[in-house]
């Protein structure tokens, strides 16, 4: 191009006195910027390749810099001297010499005096004695032995223990006869000392103080019987331990194969180890659902638990609640609830949830009616702030209620209605056909209730006893639907659980 | 310094043992002065002196009493042959029982080998456990009227080896030249109550001179001659008779503790190089699975050692049932005294008495030892945690170095008994600061 424009200025008798100027300075330019300084540590052909363009590679090939060579001290030569010194633990005037550093201080203390540190120990007087501490087993001679080999050895009890000399005529002391004399005499020392702290601090030191003589002594016991063992002993316990293990093991399995047995035979995705099987049900297992099954099986199965409480993992089946265990649950507030016997379907499968995940909720249908009477009154029912299990039976029978009150004030309206349309045919009656109200007036009454039990909408098959009950008069309803209700009460929560028992039974059956 | 809570002040630290004393600069990690705790003496007053020997024993010691005139001590002591030399020891069963001896012996140490002063030092003496108020008060009398130090103390043992393991508390088994003996400490102190010991080293020794002496179907009964009585020897082969001849002009002038000693110290040397233990227990064919092994005695007699090197060992684990009912006097053995000392402590520390167990001494280093020790604990004891140290001078001076370790603490000077507490209080000051 440039070759081309030079050409034209050249035609055009254009001055091109600039022109060499510049082709001059662009063709170093050029070859400057291809020769770009080859960083060290890579090699020429390999920078050919690559090209400037590798500023990681550069970094990392660049030659290692060395940590600097610490430097230690001034670097010049350090002075020691013999130096006499007395330590500040000593009573005595001993000197003894070190060598130290010229440059440490002559006067400083001795640097391991800190550590001579006495332990603080409780002397009595006299009359103190004489007031609290007086013993039956303990005379005072023993007593102050026994405080000053405490003092000597600084409570460190094996040895207090094994250096104690009682006088010639008292009895021989464990360790534990020994502690708890030194221990409640503290203890005495202290309760009856006037306190300059705070209550709280004296409890704390007399509870430091605080020594249970016979469960020491029973602890020690139950740590010597255990040493005591014969070989067989030991032995034995080992292998009963074994044994428990295996039998626990074989529990387990038999368990698992049971349930995979019943899954074969019955269809059940049973989950359930309390499910009885049948015995000549075997003849129909095949191969190949055997093997269908089994996978099934090697899933980790939960019992379903009831859907207000905090599960606390797979319950195992029959559980024996010790009187221990009872007492750990209510201290933890822990509420187990025995899994329904026989619900184990899909359904009813509850994994590990909160118990605020599962507040109780009025059916749809009924939900803006609901939602619409609590809002009336003030409350607001969806959203609990304590979801205790109190809280959420108190939040389900609040909307039980309120449903009630709902389906009350309809099944009301309704037969209101129909009061108003029968006075109205009365009326039209007494004026034209007799024979018409005869007949219509049970028919319609029947048809009311019916549309009541309808709104109601609790699919529930077994109720159809009542629905006829209720058709039976108007003034029955009520006292039925209070009948009703009370049985509601248990089916919301447990809808499942009802549904799932019929399914268990059918399939028994089949 | 602060940091590893050493401060040297060039305390001196002697051990004295019933085969050897010990002595060293507090802060090393070996002794500078090893010599044998054994002297030589002549009853006779007047008596020519081997003349390569007065310069080593006699310059600048305290005279000895004059019933026990001029002691040989030293390397160059008990070893070499005098003419009715005598041999003494102030040690028996690791107590001193003779405290004349006792300044020659520590002078030789301190002032001929190691050449210090000692009065410009703080000593640190070791004591058995069982060791008597008055032993260790004489001792503090010798160590500072004798030799001046300008403090003392002393310490045990088995406190000592415990904190060579550099433990607080442990269990201590400690088989010496004379004595085996298991001390429990807790917190740097001896609990005496449960404190055993017996000499069964002492037993041993016997059981395998016994052997040696007595003459078994494959080979006649071995004389226990020391080289120093063989004036020459020929090569024989294993179990030929030997060709040697003996020096009949020292044979008169021998005396018999002298030759004693010797005898006991060729069973000993047997006893290091060839005998051993098995380490589960006797039985007759892992015994003679092992191999024989070779070893020739000063007269040139050699032969090869079957299972009944492993015969001497056994005793230190088991004695059998008709052995124990002819000697009603019978050492107790290593598990007797370990199960008697343990009983002996409160049911909370055994665990972690079990849990720290310290083999010490130069009787463990015998071959196979510590083994059988573990396999036996092991058996009748769920966590237990031997500490011996492979290092066999850490072994044999465990007491030494514990006080090594002890005397270089800055923390532990307060504790020194100076000059000026003796002056005042006096021989009880000891009972009262080394508890």
């Amino acid at each position: 191009m440039a070759v081309s424009a030079s050409d034209i200025r050249s035609a055009l008798s254009l001055p091109s006195s600039s022109t060499p100027v510049q082709s001059a300075t662009t063709a170093p330019r050029k070859y400057q910027g291809q020769v770009t300084k080859k960083p060290e540590g890579i090699s020429r052909e390999l920078y050919a390749l690559i090209g400037p363009s590798a500023p990681s590679l550069v970094a990392h090939l660049a030659k290692p810099r060395l940590k600097q060579k610490p430097n230690f001290g001034s670097g010049g030569k350090v002075k020691w001297e013999w130096r006499p010194f007395r330590n500040a633990g000593r009573t005595d005037s001993l000197q003894l010499g070190h060598w130290v550093k010229t440059t440490d201080d002559p006067d400083a203390e001795y640097s391991f005096a800190k550590y001579n540190v006495q332990s603080q120990s409780y002397t009595y007087s006299q009359e103190e004695y004489t007031r609290f501490l007086e013993d039956k087993d303990w005379t005072k001679d023993e007593t102050d032995i026994l405080f000053n080999v405490v003092r000597e050895y600084d409570t460190r009890w094996y040895v207090v223990h094994d250096r104690y000399e009682p006088p010639p005529d008292s009895p021989t002391r464990s360790l534990e006869d020994l502690k708890d004399r030194y221990y409640s005499v503290c203890r005495k020392l202290i309760r009856n000392r006037p306190w300059a702290g705070d209550e709280a601090s004296k409890a704390q030191l007399l509870n430091s103080y605080q020594f249970d003589k016979d469960r020491e002594r029973m602890r020690k016991d139950y740590i010597a019987s255990l040493e005591d063992r014969t070989p067989e002993e030991i032995a034995e316990e080992e292998a009963l331990f074994i044994e428990l293990k295996r039998l626990e093991q074989n529990e387990r399995k038999f368990k698992k194969e049971r349930d995979e047995l019943l899954r074969t035979l019955l269809g059940i995705d049973s989950g359930l180890p309390d499910i009885v099987a049948e015995e000549d049900g075997l003849s129909a297992l095949s191969a190949e659902g055997f093997k269908k099954r089994k996978k099934n099986a090697n899933e980790i199965e939960i019992p379903s638990t009831p859907s207000n409480i905090i599960s606390l993992g797979p319950p195992p089946p029959k559980r024996a609640q010790s009187a221990k265990s009872a007492a750990l649950d209510a201290q933890n507030c822990i509420i187990r609830v025995e899994p329904p016997a026989s619900s184990a379907t899909k359904i009813t499968h509850a994994p590990v949830h909160l118990r605020s995940f599962k507040l109780p909720a009025p059916k749809a249908a009924l939900l803006p009616k609901v939602t619409q009477a609590l809002t009336e009154l003030g409350i607001n029912h969806t959203r609990l702030v304590m979801p205790t299990r109190e809280n959420c039976a108190r939040l389900e029978s609040l909307i039980e209620a309120t449903t009630a009150l709902i389906d009350t004030k309809k099944v009301v309206d309704r037969v209101e209605q129909d009061i108003r349309v029968l006075r109205v045919r009365l009326g039209r009656a007494s004026e034209g056909a007799e024979e018409d109200g005869k007949e219509g007036t049970p028919m319609e009454v029947d048809g009311g209730a019916e549309a009541g039990a309808d709104a109601d909408a609790d699919a529930d098959a077994d109720a159809e006893g009542e629905v006829d009950g209720r058709a039976q008069s108007i003034l029955s309803t009520r006292s039925g639907r209070g009948r009703k209700q009370s049985r509601r009460s248990m089916s919301v929560s447990s809808i499942g659980t009802s549904a799932s028992a019929r399914v268990g039974k059918r399939q028994k059956r089949g | 310094m602060v940091n590893y809570g050493g401060d040297e002040v060039s305390a001196l630290v002697l051990d004295i043992g019933t085969s050897s004393l010990r002595a060293g600069y507090a802060g090393d990690d070996i002794p500078k002065a090893v010599i044998p705790s054994f002297y030589g003496y002549h009853t006779v007053d007047g008596d020519v002196q081997m003349g390569e020997n007065t310069l080593e024993n006699f310059e600048s010691t305290p005279k000895p009493p004059p019933s026990d005139a001029k002691p040989y001590v030293g390397r160059d002591g008990p070893l070499i042959w005098r003419e009715n030399m005598e041999l003494g020891n102030p040690v028996r069963d690791a107590l001193i029982v003779d405290f004349n001896p006792i300044p020659t012996l520590i002078s030789h140490a301190l002032v001929d080998v190691m050449r210090v002063n000692p009065s410009e030092h703080p000593v640190l003496v070791t004591e058995p456990a069982w060791n008597t108020a008055a032993n260790r008060e004489r001792m503090a009398e010798i160590m500072f009227e004798e030799f001046h130090v300008p403090a003392f103390y002393i310490a045990n043992t088995g406190v000592l080896n415990a904190f060579a393991a550099g433990k607080g508390s442990a269990l201590v088994i400690d088989v010496g030249y004379a004595m085996a003996s298991i001390t429990p400490v807790v917190d740097g102190f001896v609990l005496r109550k449960g404190l055993v010991s017996s000499a069964l080293p002492k037993l041993v020794k016997a059981h395998a001179r016994h052997i040696l002496s007595n003459p078994t179907p494959m080979r006649r009964g071995i004389e226990l001659l020391p080289h120093q009585l063989i004036a020459s020897k020929l090569p024989v082969e294993p179990g030929a008779p030997p060709k040697f001849t003996l020096r009949e002009d020292r044979i008169s002038g021998t005396t018999n503790s002298w030759r004693g000693w010797c005898e006991n110290r060729e069973v000993e040397e047997w006893m290091q190089s060839v005998a051993g233990v098995l380490d589960q227990g006797w039985n007759d064919q892992a015994a003679a699975s092992r191999p024989a092994r070779q070893y020739e005695f000063p007269t040139g007699y050699n032969t090869y050692f079957g299972p009944e090197r492993y015969q001497v060992g056994e005793q230190f684990f088991f004695h059998s049932p008709q052995l124990v009912a002819q000697n009603p006097n019978l050492p107790k053995n290593i598990p007797t005294l370990l199960s008697e000392s343990l009983r002996a402590c409160d049911p909370d520390l055994r665990q972690v008495l079990m849990g720290n167990v310290v083999l010490t001494g130069g009787g463990s280093l015998f071959s196979g030892f510590a083994d059988r020790l573990e396999a036996e604990l092991s058996r009748n004891f769920p966590h237990v945690k031997i500490h011996a140290p492979g290092n066999p001078i850490e072994r044999r001076y465990g007491g030494w170095l514990g006080g090594s370790i002890l005397a270089s603490l800055g923390t532990f000077h307060q504790l020194w008994i100076s000059r000026e507490e003796w002056q005042e209080h006096g021989k009880p000051i000891v009972g009262q600061r080394c508890k």
